[in-house]
């Protein structure tokens, strides 16, 4: 029974939600408070519960100088790693990379926002960090380096909102991805003035353009820092500022069509603010529409003075709950859907009659995730793990069969040797599904298919933990069946698949107070440390490599490395966290063991007696 | 969307509905009086009014909201398997206690008269939770049978989510009817914090107090504060209403949840029939509790910029006080509109309707009347449910050695646990958890299959790696079912069960090694209630069976002279 996900339009809704919070005004507050009186500097204060930290847009102009406009990679770029959680390896991806020169901007203040943000945590539980202007890019990478941090020392306590006013682009799509997969987008909303130049000029290649920017940089600064100087704007050279205009305009065009790689993309929520209204949209490809659509509809004139005009827009739109409001012009569509977008649509300042109207309808909806709303996603799951779940149950069975067999292998090193039996492939067959049906589910989390507490759901992380424990080392005896780690390395560092490490940490995340039970009467019914026959493995590599190296340095690092590894297994066995198919007497670790005494014994006799 | 007049709509009597109008101001102007009651001759009715009161702490107590949680003396506020406890307003709780030991003595006069409890303004609450605490009081063998009404004016919200959810569950929502006048600001005041009203909420209580100076004073209306209280509480009642609407809608961004994190929303949500007034006689009857809290903001929008706003609040003060006089002219005029096709609702204002002349009146724009659709629920989960049904629980037992009875167990727990997990998230139809089919279905699942989970639970040691099955590893689909029976049948709270009798045999087996001076009383206690689940046929005798884990440990484990005396002997053979 397929259902839509639902038939209303939301982006205006939510708009609505935020503007009638206080978080919205307070922030612009001291974002300008921040431009006139802490000039390269930020400013803290706090209300409530909440603590806001703004960032000030008046800053070096190096900022957005187009000498620095290259992207740089920001895990490698940034010391202690700072942004450690947003590190993507393997997959062939591009690494997440920012603007050099406001990654560089960031880390010379990077030092006295974090001592600062060191008192704040002592006593607030509740974050917003804001900025105008570039002070807001400098906002987005402060809350970044803050979630990453949360996300590392596994604290759930701060809830970080990170909220922008007019900033320019910050990172490449591959940022936007990961912030995505982190489930951090909602941690950011972008407010951006309907005709707004700045958010839309990274999208451009602006060399030929420097001194015009120059230009406008200097006086942006001079108006956020002292409102008298607004008075300039005039005296902006018009044909200069219209070139801008122009060329800006042609390549946003074509910003949504080209492969977006290599290039600036936006990331989190953008708030559009009209004269009419707001949108909130997250589905990055629509927020770069609708820039375009949007500044399509400007002069150059607006789209230099909107960038300053942003206390306006966060009044009215603050203010705009009192008011009843209607639809304007045209027919009304009779659905709900239909109407919400129209509705929605006259709130991004875009009229019917308008030729950019038809286009920013289909961004509206293309922002809008089709496909089952999230709860009936969770449902389908649930039926889908109940149905799986005797696949899970058979490899059970298997193993069961195999600890009781009389070859005394334990089904690791039983499914690694396998001959083409019809069990055998069965099982490597459920293997297979299993895998299917988890990555499935990781895709959907990470594309917020999904409940927002699904993993508050004990099923799920337990189902998650307990298929791990099964079948990962299944996993392992594939790898080194199918003779992958000559080529590929060892399973540990090269060979696990991302699912596992998700696992691991949904299962370390889970709801603390469930304390481990460190008496076992018996071996655990799976072994504890899924990775562990992938150890065995490197033992086993550890010890051959032994046996023929000469070198008395590598032997001795070699020696140190199998010590390591036996006390590890013999810790396991004792404390009974491994299964009895470890220590079942044909295992890959018993044999390791005897030929660890063998080889220990054997070279006891060489020594020469003086020893 | 026909209905016939109001009285016969919504189960009150025009006439009666006047009275307890008049008597509920009535009741504000008897100082000293717990209650007013009117009784007239030969009416079937008996008319309980409550006063109110205008002192800052009788509305708001200690919290942001004011909210605690509603304890012993109603106990069917919450929810059965969450075991969820509901919230109310700790002042009017407070106030009510006050009253309830003369209130007793006065229902006990009502004999066999229907009782209606009214009251206006925060008289209303007491109205509320007499009226809950009566129905309480009924469901207790050798109580009236007579359902009590409940009628409010103006009254302000009392309860959290949980009334919606329990009142209609247990079908008692219908009992429970309030009148609201299209601008009058006390509805709507519970929708705000306690902390950003405080500055002024003292002064406006007082312009509805007969006894103050400030009563019904133009100064106070027309001042700059009352404007100011009228922008703070409806701006809390668009962030109330437009974040229930974004969940309604089905909003799956994430910045909505870290929004709602950094702000305070208050927990009151209405209950049972609503029916807004406008002072040209309109009269719109919703009875959907979402619905309703989206009108409660919508209907106080300006019409434009250029309206009045000061005067606007001034009239949000005033329609306050026009109950009494109002209702008289609209209830003979009976121009009546029932909101129930929510889907339906016309979303454009020009179209000529009864219906769009009512929404029109109450001021509804396009936005407002895509927030009410959206409030229109459909429980297409419910039938994937179903699915459950097809299930033949009793084939379980037959072949449970086999494979495939097991895959059968997996894949009806998997069934089970979405159950519960739309219980846990409030999707399914509140009056699910008391539906018999579903009790009885749930009961024999749990006593069929429980005892399996329980084996594997202890035969794979899972006790060692995470603690007992009863306190960590019992799953949420058995607590529920269990729940829902003793919910039912009014049994005690854990007395139902039966199911987890293996689990308790086995750490008793296994706790304190065994040792029964440790034990004797948890011991006792066990038996004695193995004996009543045994006699009341809800356990199989098969327990006893001598080859059963039970007895082996009873007879090796426990001294003669307590097996000589315990009540389970009469049960064991030899």
């Amino acid at each position: 029974m397929e259902t839509e996900a639902s038939s209303f339009e939301t982006s205006e809704m939510l708009a609505t939600f935020l503007a009638t919070t206080p978080l919205l005004l307070e922030s612009w507050k001291l974002c300008s408070h921040a431009n006139t009186a802490a000039a390269q500097s930020f400013v803290v204060n706090r209300i409530g519960d909440v603590t806001y930290v703004a960032f000030s847009g008046v800053q070096m102009v190096s900022g957005l100088d187009p000498s620095c406009r290259n992207l740089v990679p920001l895990v490698h770029s940034a010391p202690n790693g700072l942004f450690s959680a947003l590190n993507r390896h393997g997959d062939g991806e591009e690494p997440v990379m920012v603007h050099a020169g406001l990654l560089h901007l960031f880390l010379s203040i990077c030092p006295n926002f974090l001592n600062q943000m060191f008192q704040i945590r002592k006593n607030s539980k509740l974050v917003v960090i804001t900025g105008h202007s570039i002070g807001g890019t400098l906002a987005s990478l402060s809350a970044l380096c803050l979630l990453s941090d949360l996300q590392f020392m596994m604290v759930s306590s701060l809830s970080v909102l990170c909220i922008t006013f007019g900033s320019p682009l910050l990172g490449n799509e591959s940022l936007s991805r990961a912030i995505l997969q982190e489930r951090w987008g909602g941690s950011f909303c972008h407010v951006v003035a309907k005709y707004d130049i700045v958010p839309r000029l990274l999208l451009a290649p602006l060399a030929p353009l420097t001194s015009q920017l120059h230009i406008l940089l200097q006086f942006w600064q001079l108006s956020m820092n002292s409102p008298f100087f607004r008075e300039l704007s005039h005296q902006l050279p018009d044909n200069e500022t219209s070139e801008l205009f122009h060329f800006l305009l042609e390549y946003l065009v074509k910003a949504g069509e080209e492969s977006a790689r290599n290039s600036y993309w936006p990331f989190g929520n953008y708030m559009f603010c009209t004269d009419e209204g707001a949108v909130c949209v997250d589905n990055a490809m629509a927020v770069v529409k609708l820039l375009h659509l949007m500044f399509a509809m400007g002069s150059a004139s607006y789209s230099i003075e909107d960038h300053l005009k942003y206390e306006d827009y966060v009044r009215k739109v603050t203010l705009q709950f009192s008011e009843r409001r209607g639809h304007k012009q045209g027919e009304l569509p009779e659905y709900s859907y239909e109407a919400g977008i129209t509705l929605a649509l006259q709130s991004s300042g875009i009229s019917t009659h308008e030729p950019v109207s038809g286009p920013a309808k289909d961004c509206l909806k293309m922002a809008k995730r089709m496909g089952r709303a999230p709860n009936l996603n969770c449902t389908n799951l649930a039926i889908g793990l109940s149905k799986i779940n005797p696949l899970r149950a058979q490899i059970e069975w298997y193993k069961a069969l195999c600890d009781e067999s009389d070859e005394q292998m334990g089904y690791y090193d039983t499914f690694k040797q396998r001959v083409a039996s019809r069990r055998d492939s069965k099982v490597n067959m459920n293997r297979i599904k299993l895998a299917r049906f988890w990555n499935d589910l990781i895709q959907m989390w990470e594309s917020n298919q999904l409940p927002h507490d699904f993993l508050k759901r004990g099923k799920w992380v337990n189902a998650s933990q307990f298929y791990k424990l099964l079948v990962e080392p299944l996993d392992i005896a594939e790898y080194y069946r199918s003779g992958m780690h000559p080529s590929k390395g060892h399973y540990l560092r090269n060979g696990r698949e991302r699912r596992y490490e998700i696992f691991d940490r949904w299962w370390r995340d889970r709801r603390i107070g469930e304390e481990e039970n460190d008496k076992r009467s018996k071996f655990a019914s799976l072994t504890q440390d899924t990775c562990f026959w992938a150890r065995v493995e490197e033992a086993r590599e550890l010890l051959d490599n032994a046996r023929s190296e000469r070198d008395p340095m590598k032997l001795s690092l070699l020696w140190n490395n199998i010590d390591q590894f036996e006390q590890y297994a013999r810790r396991l066995v004792e404390r009974k966290e491994v299964s009895r198919d470890v220590v079942a007497k044909n295992s890959s670790y018993s044999l390791w063991v005897e030929a660890l005494k063998e080889l220990k014994s054997r070279l006891h006799q060489q020594l020469p007696p003086q020893l | 969307m026909a209905g016939g007049r109001l009285g016969e709509n919504i189960g009150m009597r025009e006439e009666l509905i006047k009275k307890a109008s008049s008597l509920a101001m009535k009741a504000h102007r008897s100082p000293g009086k717990p209650f007013l009651s009117e009784k007239s001759r030969g009416s079937p009715e008996i008319i309980i009014a409550f006063p109110g009161s205008w002192s800052v702490g009788d509305w708001f107590s200690g919290r942001s909201f004011g909210e605690t949680k509603v304890d012993n003396l109603f106990p069917s506020v919450r929810s059965i398997g969450n075991d969820e406890v509901g919230l109310a307003n700790e002042a009017f709780i407070r106030r009510f206690k006050e009253i309830l030991r003369s209130l007793e003595n006065e229902v006990k006069k009502a004999e066999r008269r229907q009782i209606i409890f009214a009251g206006h303004s925060s008289g209303g609450p007491i109205a509320i939770l007499a009226t809950l605490w009566f129905l309480e009081e009924s469901l207790k063998p050798n109580s009236s049978p007579i359902p009590p009404l409940c009628v409010t004016f103006g009254s302000p919200l009392t309860g959290d989510r949980m009334f919606p959810h329990a009142l209609r569950r247990e079908s008692w929502a219908h009992y429970f009817i309030h009148f609201v006048m299209k601008y009058d600001i006390v509805p709507r005041i519970m929708l705000s914090p306690f902390s950003s009203i405080e500055r002024e909420l003292a002064t406006i209580l007082s312009f509805f107090n007969p006894k103050s100076a400030n009563f019904e004073q133009q100064s106070i209306g027309r001042d700059n504060m009352t404007l100011n209280f009228f922008m703070i509480v409806m701006r809390n009642a668009s962030s109330l209403a437009s974040h229930a609407a974004c969940n309604l809608m089905g909003c799956t961004n994430l910045l909505l949840e870290t929004v709602t994190n950094f702000i305070e929303l208050s927990p009151y949500r209405p209950f049972g029939t609503y029916i807004f007034c406008t002072r040209n006689g309109e009269l719109v009857v919703v009875k959907n509790p979402d619905a309703v809290l989206q009108l409660l903001f919508y209907c106080l929008q300006l019409s434009s910029e250029a309206e009045d706003k000061a005067l606007v609040a001034y009239t949000s003060l005033q329609e306050h006080l026009v109950y009494e006089r109002e209702l008289q002219e609209s209830l003979e005029m009976q121009n009546v509109v029932y909101l129930d096709l929510l889907e339906e609702l016309p979303l454009s204002s020009d179209v000529s309707s009864s219906i769009n002349r009512a929404l029109n009146e109450l001021g509804l724009s396009t936005r407002a009347r895509l927030c009410l659709r959206c409030c229109w629920r459909e429980y297409k989960t419910g039938c994937e449910v179903r699915q459950i049904g097809y299930y033949d629980a009793f084939k379980l037992q037959k072949e449970d050695r086999d494979f495939h009875a097991n895959v059968a167990r997996l894949e009806l727990a998997g069934m089970w646990d979405e159950i519960i997990e739309m219980l846990r998230r409030y999707e399914l139809p509140d009056g699910f958890e008391c539906r018999k089919e579903w009790i009885k279905l749930g009961t024999n699942y749990r006593r069929l299959v429980e005892p399996l989970d329980i084996a594997n639970y202890y035969r794979h040691l899972k006790n060692e790696d995470t603690g007992p099955y009863l306190i960590k590893g019992r799953p949420k689909r058995y607590k529920y079912t269990q729940k829902w029976r003793e919910h039912a049948e009014r049994l005690s709270i854990g007395s139902g069960s039966e199911s987890c009798f293996w689990a308790e045999v086995e750490e008793l087996r296994t706790s304190n090694n065994g040792s029964f001076d440790a034990m004797e009383d948890r011991i006792l206690q066990f038996e004695q209630r193995v004996y009543r689940w045994v006699s009341a046929q809800e356990l199989g005798k098969d327990v006893f069976l001598d080859e059963a884990t039970f007895m082996k440990w009873w007879k090796k484990n426990l001294p003669s002279q307590h097996r000589e005396a315990s009540c389970l002997k009469k049960f064991i053979g030899g």
